[in-house]
């Protein structure tokens, strides 16, 4: 009989052992945006940000959309699964490692957008030699750093057993892998010191995550700007960033599943959960939107129902709108029965999600500068092809750094599950009975009750 | 192939004891480079309770991240081995 094993290394490791044509197709139709995105960069840098639709009043566009919607995603990852991990839910095993990928694939790409946005990237030496920690922007550039060095050591810890498998297993990449073991055996004394490490850093990495969106919700909440100065922004962007996570974690899954034969391990149940888990937090953003804009209406400000009006029957209507319906009426209705046709309705629902909530980051940026507080005239905001370049070159570049990750190890941990099918059977149901009352003690209360 | 053998394990175990020194040479840059903002704030009198503030939050989470790494590197590539 084949070990169950073997069998699941056999499996896992398969994506890694061969490349089938599909993997370059994929590569090929990505490397098209990825250098429309290039020569949209290099025009840019040549000649300046006037190759923009960025202007006076709106200094914002696309760019710092994409920003906060790529380090909102990358709450995903990290966030998701140590809450998963800390709580103890068995599910989570098959789905941490791609979850953990789309964090710090994204916080490279989010935090890229600001280089690009700067227009000349040598400034950013001002950040480093000049910088003034008054500013929320270098409260960000601390947040991001510490959030990205946590999520690549979060990624990397539970990796090493895998790693050590694809050391001793495959016969190419053997100093690549050899020195990223760190020698591990499996031994109980490196068991220990690896699942120590990765408890704290599950504990370790959930405030960072928590304070890196809130941070970036600083930045704009910090200002007076009308529709900005809120104080809910930032758990309404930690809200908003987990929701979009999911999303964008679901939608990985089903891509990953169909492609590399993943469906014995990512089973309908996995969507099912995490399709719960997208349905509350679309309740909660919709809670979080409606207090927010109910606020504003309700204060009556002059210049924040400038704004406020702009984005319901304004210009923005469009984009408004585009927003709720993709951010609560399409997820509410895939996600209320999950019974039948589970993976299709949580597909649809991720992705109007990730959808809507570009849409949010959008009409959340740009309508405020296009109507603000000072005397400025207001503005219009038109996107050139040059930021539809970098950001279909930004959305590729994040796929293929995924997709090159999954050709270097495996997207799915096999220790984990190996783990799962050896001990965690066992350590469940003791976790159950400790939750449910012990026989003899209900038996000798139960003989008390009746001798009353 | 003895020798082989040695040389390779040799040439591993530096290359991951050098992966571990650029963590403490990128933890120890981005240290020395808040207290340079803490240096500059105070010099220029620009609020330098801010920078010390968020400091006190940020060197020490920097610290944590720096020791996790080095207790697993330090914890697995010296017990490679049950005893």
């Amino acid at each position: 009989m084949v070990e169950h094993k073997d069998v699941h290394e056999e499996i896992l490791l398969a994506p890694i052992a061969q490349t089938g044509p599909g993997f370059y197709w994929a590569v090929a139709g990505l490397a098209v945006f990825i250098l429309w995105g290039a020569i949209a960069y290099a025009v840019q840098f040549h000649q300046g940000l006037g190759v923009t639709g960025l202007q006076q009043p709106v200094s914002w566009g696309f760019y710092v959309t994409n920003f906060v919607f790529f380090i909102g995603i990358s709450h995903a990852g990290t966030l998701i699964s140590a809450i998963l991990r800390l709580s103890k839910a068995e599910w989570r095993r098959p789905i941490t490692r791609m979850a953990e990928v789309i964090t710090v694939m994204v916080l490279f790409i989010g935090a890229g957008q600001i280089l690009i946005d700067l227009g000349r990237p040598d400034r950013m030496m001002n950040v480093i030699r000049y910088g003034r920690y008054q500013s929320p922007l270098l409260w960000d550039a601390t947040s991001i750093s510490a959030y990205l060095t946590a999520s690549v050591v979060y990624l990397y810890l539970p990796m090493i057993p895998d790693i050590a498998v694809l050391r001793d297993r495959l016969k190419k990449r053997k100093l690549f892998y050899s020195v990223l073991a760190l020698g591990w055996t499996g031994t109980e004394h490196q068991q220990r010191i690896l699942n120590r490490a990765i408890a704290i850093m599950a504990v370790l990495v959930i405030p960072i995550a928590v304070s890196v969106h809130s941070v970036v919700s600083f930045v704009f909440s910090m200002t007076l700007q009308p529709m900005w100065h809120s104080t809910i922004f930032g758990p309404y962007f930690v809200v908003g960033a987990i929701f979009s996570g999911i999303a964008a974690l679901i939608v990985a899954m089903i891509v990953f599943r169909k492609a590399y034969g993943l469906e014995p391990y990512l089973k309908p149940i996995h969507f099912r959960y995490l399709g719960q888990l997208l349905l509350i937090m679309a309740l909660l953003w919709f809670y979080f939107t409606f207090s927010e804009y109910l606020t504003g209406y309700y204060g009556a400000e002059p210049e924040e129902m400038k704004v406020f009006w702009a984005k319901f029957i304004g210009p923005f209507w469009p984009f408004f709108w585009a927003m709720v319906l993709c951010n609560f009426v399409i997820p509410i209705a895939c996600l209320a029965r999950l019974s039948q046709r589970t993976v299709g309705k949580v597909l649809i629902a991720s992705l109007s999600v990730t959808v809507g909530m570009w849409l949010e980051r959008f009409i959340i940026v740009v309508p405020t500068l296009s109507f603000p507080r000072v005397p400025f005239p207001e503005g219009v905001y038109s996107p050139t092809w040059v930021e539809w370049g970098l950001m279909a070159g930004s959305f590729a570049l994040f796929a293929l750094f995924y997709l090159l990750f999954t050709k270097l190890f495996p997207i799915i941990s096999i220790w984990e599950i190996q783990e799962g099918r050896e001990t965690g059977l066992k350590e469940v149901e003791e976790r159950l009975l400790t939750y449910l009352p012990d026989e003899a003690e209900a038996n000798i209360l139960a003989v008390s009750t009746r001798g009353r | 192939m003895e020798r082989e053998r040695s040389d390779w394990d040799r040439m591993v175990k530096n290359l991951q004891w050098a992966i571990a020194g650029v963590f403490v040479l990128f933890v120890g840059g981005l240290i020395i480079w808040i207290i340079h903002l803490i240096r500059t704030a105070w010099w220029l009198g620009d609020v330098p309770s801010a920078s010390i503030g968020i400091s006190l939050v940020a060197i020490p989470v920097f610290l944590v991240l720096l020791g996790v790494v080095l207790y697993v590197f330090w914890g697995l590539l010296t017990h490679q081995r049950e005893e």
